[in-house]
């Protein structure tokens, strides 16, 4: 038991037309919970896949577990777990065949049962894997990925595409990962995903880190760590007017203007003054702490969705 | 053992899947139903000539037809017209016409073995019809007798195909369905969860191997109880000997199927690579046609192909009921295909 859960240096990877990943450090502690975070396309897929020895790198240095792929490959296959982006498994296999079938490649297993009553899937074990919804599927996935009680454990966007209760129910099996002492790599484009799950995490964009922390220290590294937000009835006006009475930048979003400030308290008489003066036709202010999202944005000056 | 559990669990997602299971039985059987009803009574094809009608008949035409009648030619006299027309449509093999005081003898460029055959017997009626209008001695004939290479005569045809039949059936599911069968599911992804696991790769070709092989096996007793109960076709040589023969000729294609789908990125790249290697194999074997005209070198080349030893000893052993003696050398040629092609298809697997 030696070195970190993962290191790695200088990663690289270009496919033909777009340079995936960009020169990439990362070290995860033992027993961490550490999350990529960043828009579809930052390369963060790539990244893992690579880690999990998917995906051949171009240049870069990886340690799992204090183990090479290049003479070590069959042991670290034997002591991580994965999760793929999408699991395609076979049509017509159970899946309880699944994790009976799956746990026998490696030299110790959980049992089926365990696994099922873990990710609740007790009621479809012995149905078909091509019946079952993709919350259930991505539910097996994640079984699979505990099936050799792996150190580390690789999440490829574990919760796209499910519902809210099924996101949540999720979080709770990764939170219980934590707690058995695993560490734990996923990644997400969910800003309140990393935010609730995640003891670090990077933030990554184009191919490159742009930024690595706790979601505290992220945050607080801010500038302007409060956001006030104007809501409107509909699509927000041009805030040129407004913003230019008000002597702050002023960011219009969908139904609202963001206006990013270290310090609301001071801000809030100035800007009913300035809403008044110009008549702005807002519905309510609300005021919040800034999240990752807006750390997002003023780094690369898009948002997390776009 | 993993390789059992692996084994295992491929028979049983394959049964799950009842309709192409089905087709798999189903499909040698529907050959099998189809060639043996055609040549169902007798030696084989009959061979027939299109005689065009004399506008005037003479003795010796009557003669003629006497003759070609009493050498078992299916004569169909036809009027110049409508011979004409069938010739034009392609369905004639030979046709035999009045060319002014004789005759002459056309013969269809695209169905030349039979043509040339019945030619042969058309020109012996000849020669018998011109010494009974002579009043000469008949000329006499030399006999002729259809067997095979481990001198067999079998009056039922469908028994000669049988073997041909079985063989062909493995060569293309291995080189054509497994093989496809791996590379599309690669394209779908469908290993990419394997490749994380210490899975070997070895472990999981050599599994998919034994499990086609035993659905060849059962495949081959199907066809050889169907060709049993309906055409009378009996296994002349040992059941062991034919599973031995059958399991290396398998396992040998098998292989050599995954050893392609190494080669394609793509199930339609894969259609090419495929064909690419079982038309030659198929032309070049000497099996469905003789290479004597071809280039030594060629020659040479094609003795070192396994499709040709494989369905010689598969025919030495069914219809001649003949041991596996003549047929080491073949066999052990089959086999270092077969070790080979495996190496290969172990070598060249990806998981994604």
């Amino acid at each position: 038991m030696s070195g970190p859960a993962l290191r790695i240096r200088g990663l690289r990877k270009a496919f033909p037309k777009v340079v995936a990943v960009d020169g990439v450090d990362l070290e995860v502690a033992r027993g961490e919970v550490f999350g990529l975070l960043g828009p579809n396309g930052a390369g963060k897929t790539t990244t893992l896949e690579i880690i999990e020895g998917l995906t051949p790198a171009d240049a870069g240095d990886i340690e799992i577990l204090g183990l090479a792929w290049r003479d070590r490959g069959q042991e670290i296959r034997a002591r991580i777990g994965v999760q793929l982006q999408s699991t395609s498994l076979f049509n017509k296999i159970t899946p309880r065949e699944a994790l009976d079938l799956y746990g026998r490649y490696y030299p110790k297993c959980r049992t089926a049962a365990d696994l099922l009553a873990l990710v609740q899937l007790e009621d479809k074990a012995d149905a078909y894997h091509i019946t079952l919804s993709g919350g259930q599927q991505q539910r097996l996935a994640l079984a699979l990925a505990l099936v050799n009680d792996p150190e580390t454990v690789f999440l490829d966007e574990p919760t796209t595409g499910l519902d809210p209760q099924a996101r949540r129910s999720l979080w709770d099996v990764v939170r219980r990962m934590k707690a058995e002492g695993r560490t734990v790599v996923l990644t997400t484009h969910y800003m309140d995903e990393a935010e609730a799950l995640c003891d670090r995490l990077s933030i990554m964009d184009h191919g490159k880190v742009i930024a690595t922390g706790t979601p505290a220290s992220l945050i607080a590294d801010l500038e302007l760590p409060s956001v006030v937000e104007l809501t409107f009835e509909e699509a927000a006006p041009d805030p040129a007017a407004f913003a230019a009475r008000l002597g702050q930048a002023v960011e219009r979003r969908a139904d609202l203007w963001e206006i990013p400030t270290p310090d609301p308290k001071a801000l809030l008489p100035r800007l009913l003054e300035s809403a008044e003066s110009v008549s702005v036709p807002f519905q309510q202010v609300h005021i919040r702490r800034a999240t990752l999202e807006d750390v997002f944005l003023h780094r690369t000056g898009r948002s997390l969705r776009e | 053992m993993l390789l059992w559990r692996q084994f295992v669990m491929e028979w049983r997602l394959y049964s799950r899947d009842r309709v192409a299971m089905f087709w798999t039985f189903a499909f040698p059987v529907v050959l099998l139903l189809g060639f043996g009803t055609i040549f169902r009574d007798g030696g084989g094809p009959k061979l027939s000539i299109v005689r065009v009608q004399p506008a005037t008949p003479s003795d010796r035409d009557a003669a003629l037809d006497k003759a070609l009648a009493d050498l078992h030619l299916v004569v169909q006299s036809l009027p110049k017209a409508e011979a004409e027309a069938r010739w034009s449509k392609g369905e004639t093999a030979a046709q035999l016409e009045p060319d002014g005081a004789g005759f002459r003898l056309r013969l269809n460029s695209y169905l030349m073995a039979q043509a040339g055959a019945t030619a042969g017997l058309a020109n012996q009626a000849w020669l018998v019809a011109q010494a009974r209008l002579s009043g000469a001695p008949e000329p006499q004939r030399i006999p002729v007798q259809v067997e095979s290479p481990g001198h067999k005569r079998s009056t039922n045809y469908a028994s000669f195909l049988l073997p041909g039949l079985l063989g062909l059936n493995l060569v293309s599911m291995g080189l054509f369905s497994v093989g496809m069968v791996n590379v599309s599911y690669r394209e779908k992804g469908k290993f990419r969860r394997l490749a994380v696991t210490p899975l070997p790769k070895w472990i999981f070709l050599l599994g998919q191997v034994l499990h086609r092989l035993t659905v060849t096996v059962v495949q081959a007793a199907i066809l050889l109880l169907v060709g049993r109960l309906v055409f009378g076709i009996q296994n002349q040589g040992s059941f062991l000997d034919l599973l031995l023969i059958m399991t290396l000729g398998t396992g040998c294609f098998m292989a050599f199927g995954f050893a392609l789908s190494g080669f394609a990125e793509t199930s339609e790249g894969y259609a090419a690579i495929s064909n690419l290697v079982f038309f030659p194999l198929m032309m070049l074997s000497g099996v469905y046609f003789t290479l004597d005209s071809a280039p030594s070198w060629l020659q040479h080349l094609v003795a070192g192909l396994p499709l040709a030893p494989f369905i010689r000893a598969l025919r030495a052993v069914f219809n001649d009921g003949a041991g596996l003696a003549g047929h080491g050398l073949g066999l052990a040629i089959v086999l270092v295909w077969g070790l080979a092609a495996f190496v290969l298809a172990v070598r060249r697997f990806r998981w994604a």
